[in-house]
């Protein structure tokens, strides 16, 4: 302090370039420890090792950008505190989980809607399992959200994504996933997830949900449309479909029926019956003018006949146009 | 209080532009704050991450302002001459009116996944935390903060006449351009995009701000109180030198989990722990500073705010990134409000209130308004300063609910398991944020109408008891008061190791140490400087003979 108010220099001036030297040895360790930190010895995962079906997990990050994804969720922590991390959802739920959620966010998949994803033998694959049980225990984030959420509305916004973004997305997730992070986020100890939920609220009030009543239990109705109404709920088609003539993801369905539809090739045919089994059995072969190919998922592996049935007159139910099956 | 050099007079609309984008980024933060509340407001609309590109964007853009404002008030005194090519002064105030109009209107291309790839960048918006403008936006900034850069150096005299106040400027004006480089590209993996994204936000804040922060915070002392250039010299040189010594390799904290390797833990928690020595230096100086002389305050409101600024600076950025600077506690701060609670002090007490300072004396010099009404201004500033207090508490306490819910019992429902137990501090976040936006508007009303309300005389207290001139040994058992908190902050987040939190699910410590910490610390604060700004007005007492201003441009 003394050399600031003395005339002489003779103490600060080495002193100064003391610190600019010293500085400069920390340049020097700093990009040191950079060099290091990307080396090919290293084995971090890069993106051009990871693919969902023909995507790269390159492509996926420029999706992930493109939706600002990083302006409500974190990835590897970084972003806003507003929605959850997705570093590790593609470890914690799985692809069919996400291919179930993302195209239609304001909602939660039910477990047919989950299940649909995995119908045939190349999406097990692509989930590393032979059955929807085993996806449910490898992935056990789908089997926690599936139980306690399943119909119910998340705070995510639906967004429009085009074809193939939804997978892009999962490959980058994978991508993420699959990254050494050095251990974070910290792994869990605290047990199972009933041990957790009763430390988070408590052991008298758990929030666990009994989503949507099992179909099976109350086919005995004899109500058509009833049961239809049901089984839409259970497959989880209303996070898709409105009741009413509004666009969701997919058409609405109030005055579906037996309406004149315009298809993707130019033709026009009748919302008949014919035509709306074939459109919820393989969505993508008469394909509605306005919607992407591939953006509905294929039932044909899941639904049964008389299922099929009830949920046509449903449809039905809702048409003014006319409703003679 | 009047200005020397006619233009001076250009800084005028820098800090009116500055004081339009921060009510608009105040705006924002409002509606923040309430989709917090309740996530559907707006959602699809205006979505939170659009609204909150925009707030991070405007903060960023109106920080820059007040420093272009404040550097164009202080560079002619710096060179004792006016300002070089002022057209691309002039030029600079449209480009920064227009970037600001493109960049807000860009963002919200997200809710339609628009980037405007072409050329493998995306040129509209980036979808970055912190870079979210697309590349047009980026280049447009970088070709605004070459002009500046070249306006101020071609304004300053030959540099071998620099002092080392103008060296602080010169480089950190200089250094605004280069860093925003590692901005400008898409980087296809995680961990480097990360490592080059820390570049930009890290130093810029860390190792650019922060040098024009003390470079200006410098001058302005030198202006308020007279000190001696000299001093003042010997301040921003070892400043800037601590901050680079420190943040050059204390930038590593943010290395710990984005995919490289595990060594960058050690020399992340040893060196950014030491980065709160540079702030605590520059506390003691302003303390020094405004006590060189004894002089009554001419400007109470830019004194204020600059005390302000250098204060939640050591609180917010030094204080509290100290507390999850370590490993072992970033790994439960990491990723939830605890880090916004940081952010949010950090970069508008430092930087936010620096401009908000400058403006006041910039604006009673140009106008030439030594009488104006200081009671408005010294409103606002604890409007805004509690207001920003709050809402970081809010943010703390939500944030240590956030560590525990989501890291130690594993769930990730944000709005269905984790909300709960942040409810009531999402509540609080708006009431403060309420509190702020008030001060806010007071602070944009009293600038603009600065000199249309005359002082009113009053009587000044004596200065005894609370308001008796503060002593060296007291400023430091507060500043003790401070860090002594801080630490009982870091054993709060450490204590989330320990196995009766981590293993048994018991949050009794972690939540109880940082309740004791957070308040204690905030506390501390608003009463430390409660207790300096009262020393100060005793100081009305006794009339000064006017004293001029040191020479500027003086070669030490």
């Amino acid at each position: 302090m003394t050399c600031t108010t003395s005339d002489d220099k003779s103490c600060e001036t080495p002193r100064r370039h003391g610190a600019l030297w010293v500085l400069s040895l920390m340049v020097v360790i700093f990009v040191l420890l950079s060099y290091f930190s990307f080396i090919d010895e290293r084995g971090q995962v890069v993106p051009d090792q990871i693919s969902y079906k023909s995507f790269s997990a390159d492509e996926g990050k420029r999706i992930f950008q493109a939706y600002n994804c990083m302006g409500c969720h974190t990835i590897v922590g970084n972003g806003a505190y507003f929605a959850p991390d997705l570093t590790e959802q593609y470890k914690y739920t799985g692809p069919a989980w996400l291919e179930a959620f993302l195209p239609a966010a304001a909602s939660w998949p039910t477990a047919a809607a989950v299940r649909v994803h995995l119908a045939t033998p190349e999406q097990l694959a692509l989930a590393g399992v032979s059955s929807f049980e085993e996806y449910l225990e490898k992935y056990p984030g789908a089997a926690e959200r599936i139980d306690r959420r399943a119909g119910k509305i998340s705070h995510m916004p639906n967004l429009a994504f085009r074809e193939g973004e939804v997978a892009k997305l999962i490959a980058f997730m994978k991508y993420s996933s699959a990254m050494n992070k050095e251990g974070w986020p910290p792994e869990v100890r605290t047990g199972s997830l009933e041990n957790r939920l009763a430390l988070a609220y408590g052991p008298a009030v758990l929030p666990m949900a009994a989503a949507v009543t099992s179909v099976a239990a109350t086919t005995n109705t004899t109500n058509l449309v009833a049961l239809g109404e049901r089984l839409t709920a259970e497959y989880g088609c209303n996070a898709c479909h409105a009741t009413d003539t509004s666009r969701r993801i997919g058409p609405g369905w109030g005055d579906l029926f037996n309406s004149m539809v315009e298809l993707a090739d130019g033709s026009t045919v009748k919302a008949d019956k014919t035509y709306l089994t074939e459109a919820i059995l393989n969505p993508n072969t008469q394909l509605v003018a306005g919607y992407p190919a591939g953006l509905m998922p294929a039932y044909n592996n899941l639904i049964k006949p008389d299922e099929l049935e009830a949920m046509v007159a449903y449809l039905a139910s809702l048409s003014n146009v006319g409703n003679e099956l | 209080m009047k200005i020397t050099y006619e233009s001076q007079r250009l800084s005028l609309r820098f800090f009116l532009l500055m004081l339009i984008l921060f009510a608009g980024q105040v705006a924002y933060g409002m509606l923040l704050a309430v989709q917090q509340v309740d996530p559907t407001i707006l959602a699809g609309t205006l979505s939170f991450n659009v609204v909150r590109a925009s707030h991070l964007s405007l903060g960023i853009l109106w920080i820059i302002c007040g420093f272009i404002g404040a550097t164009v008030f202080v560079a002619p005194l710096l060179s004792k001459r006016e300002i070089a090519s002022q057209w691309l002064v002039k030029l600079l105030f449209y480009a920064l009116i227009i970037l600001a109009i493109w960049n807000i209107s860009t963002q919200t291309l997200a809710m339609q996944g628009i980037a405007g790839w072409w050329k493998g960048q995306p040129w509209l918006q980036n979808g970055l935390e912190y870079l979210e403008g697309g590349r047009v936006f980026g280049i447009g900034v970088l070709v605004g903060f070459l002009i500046f850069a070249f306006v101020v150096l071609r304004t300053f005299p030959n540099f071998r006449k620099w002092n080392e106040i103008h060296w602080g400027l010169g480089l950190g004006i200089s250094a605004l351009a280069v860093v925003w480089v590692f901005g400008l590209f898409y980087i296809s993996r995680i961990d480097l995009q990360e490592y080059f994204r820390w570049y930009v936000v890290h130093y810029w804040v860390e190792g650019v701000w922060e040098v024009i922060h003390i470079s200006l915070v410098g001058v302005l002392i030198v202006i308020m109180f007279k000190a001696s250039v000299r001093a003042v010299g010997f301040a921003v040189f070892w400043g800037i030198s601590f901050v680079w010594l420190s943040g050059l390799i204390g930038n590593a904290h943010h290395y710990f989990w984005i995919g490289t390797p595990e060594f960058w833990q050690f020399w992340g928690s040893f060196f950014s722990a030491l980065e709160p020595l540079p702030l605590i230096f520059c506390f003691w100086h302003i303390y020094l500073d405004a006590h060189v002389n004894k002089r009554p305050l001419d400007n109470a409101p830019a004194f204020y705010f600059l005390l302000g600024s250098t204060i939640l600076e050591l609180v917010g950025a030094g204080i509290l990134g100290f507390t999850m600077t370590f490993a072992l506690t970033n790994a439960w701060s990491h990723g939830t409000w605890i880090t916004a609670g940081h952010g949010h002090l950090a970069l508008f007490g430092t930087f936010g209130m620096l401009g908000i300072g400058a403006a006041y004396w910039a604006v009673a010099a140009i106008r030439n308004v030594p009488d104006f009404d200081q009671r408005i201004g010294r409103f606002g500033f604890w409007l805004l300063f509690i207001g920003m207090l709050g809402m970081a508490m809010s943010f703390a306490f939500g944030g240590v609910a956030h560590s525990f819910v989501a890291r130690v019992l594993g769930l990730e429902w944000t709005s269905g398991d984790i909300g709960p137990a942040m409810s009531t501090f999402k509540l609080i976040l708006p009431i403060f944020g309420f509190v702020f936006t008030v001060g806010a508007l007071v602070i944009v009303y009293d600038l603009l109408t600065l000199g249309t309300h005359k002082a009113q005389p009053f009587e000044v207290p004596s200065a005894t008891g609370w308001r008796k001139a503060m002593t060296g040994f007291e400023a430091g058992t507060w500043l003790l008061f401070m860090c002594f908190f801080g630490l009982v902050i870091t054993f709060g987040l450490l204590a989330f190791n320990l196995p009766i939190v981590r293993e048994e699910g018991d949050p009794t410590l972690p939540y109880l140490l940082s309740a004791v910490g957070y308040t204690g610390l905030f506390a501390a604060t608003i009463a430390f400087v409660a207790r300096f700004t009262a020393s100060l007005d005793s100081r009305l007492r006794t009339t000064y003979p006017e004293i001029a201003t040191p020479d500027l441009a003086v070669e030490t």
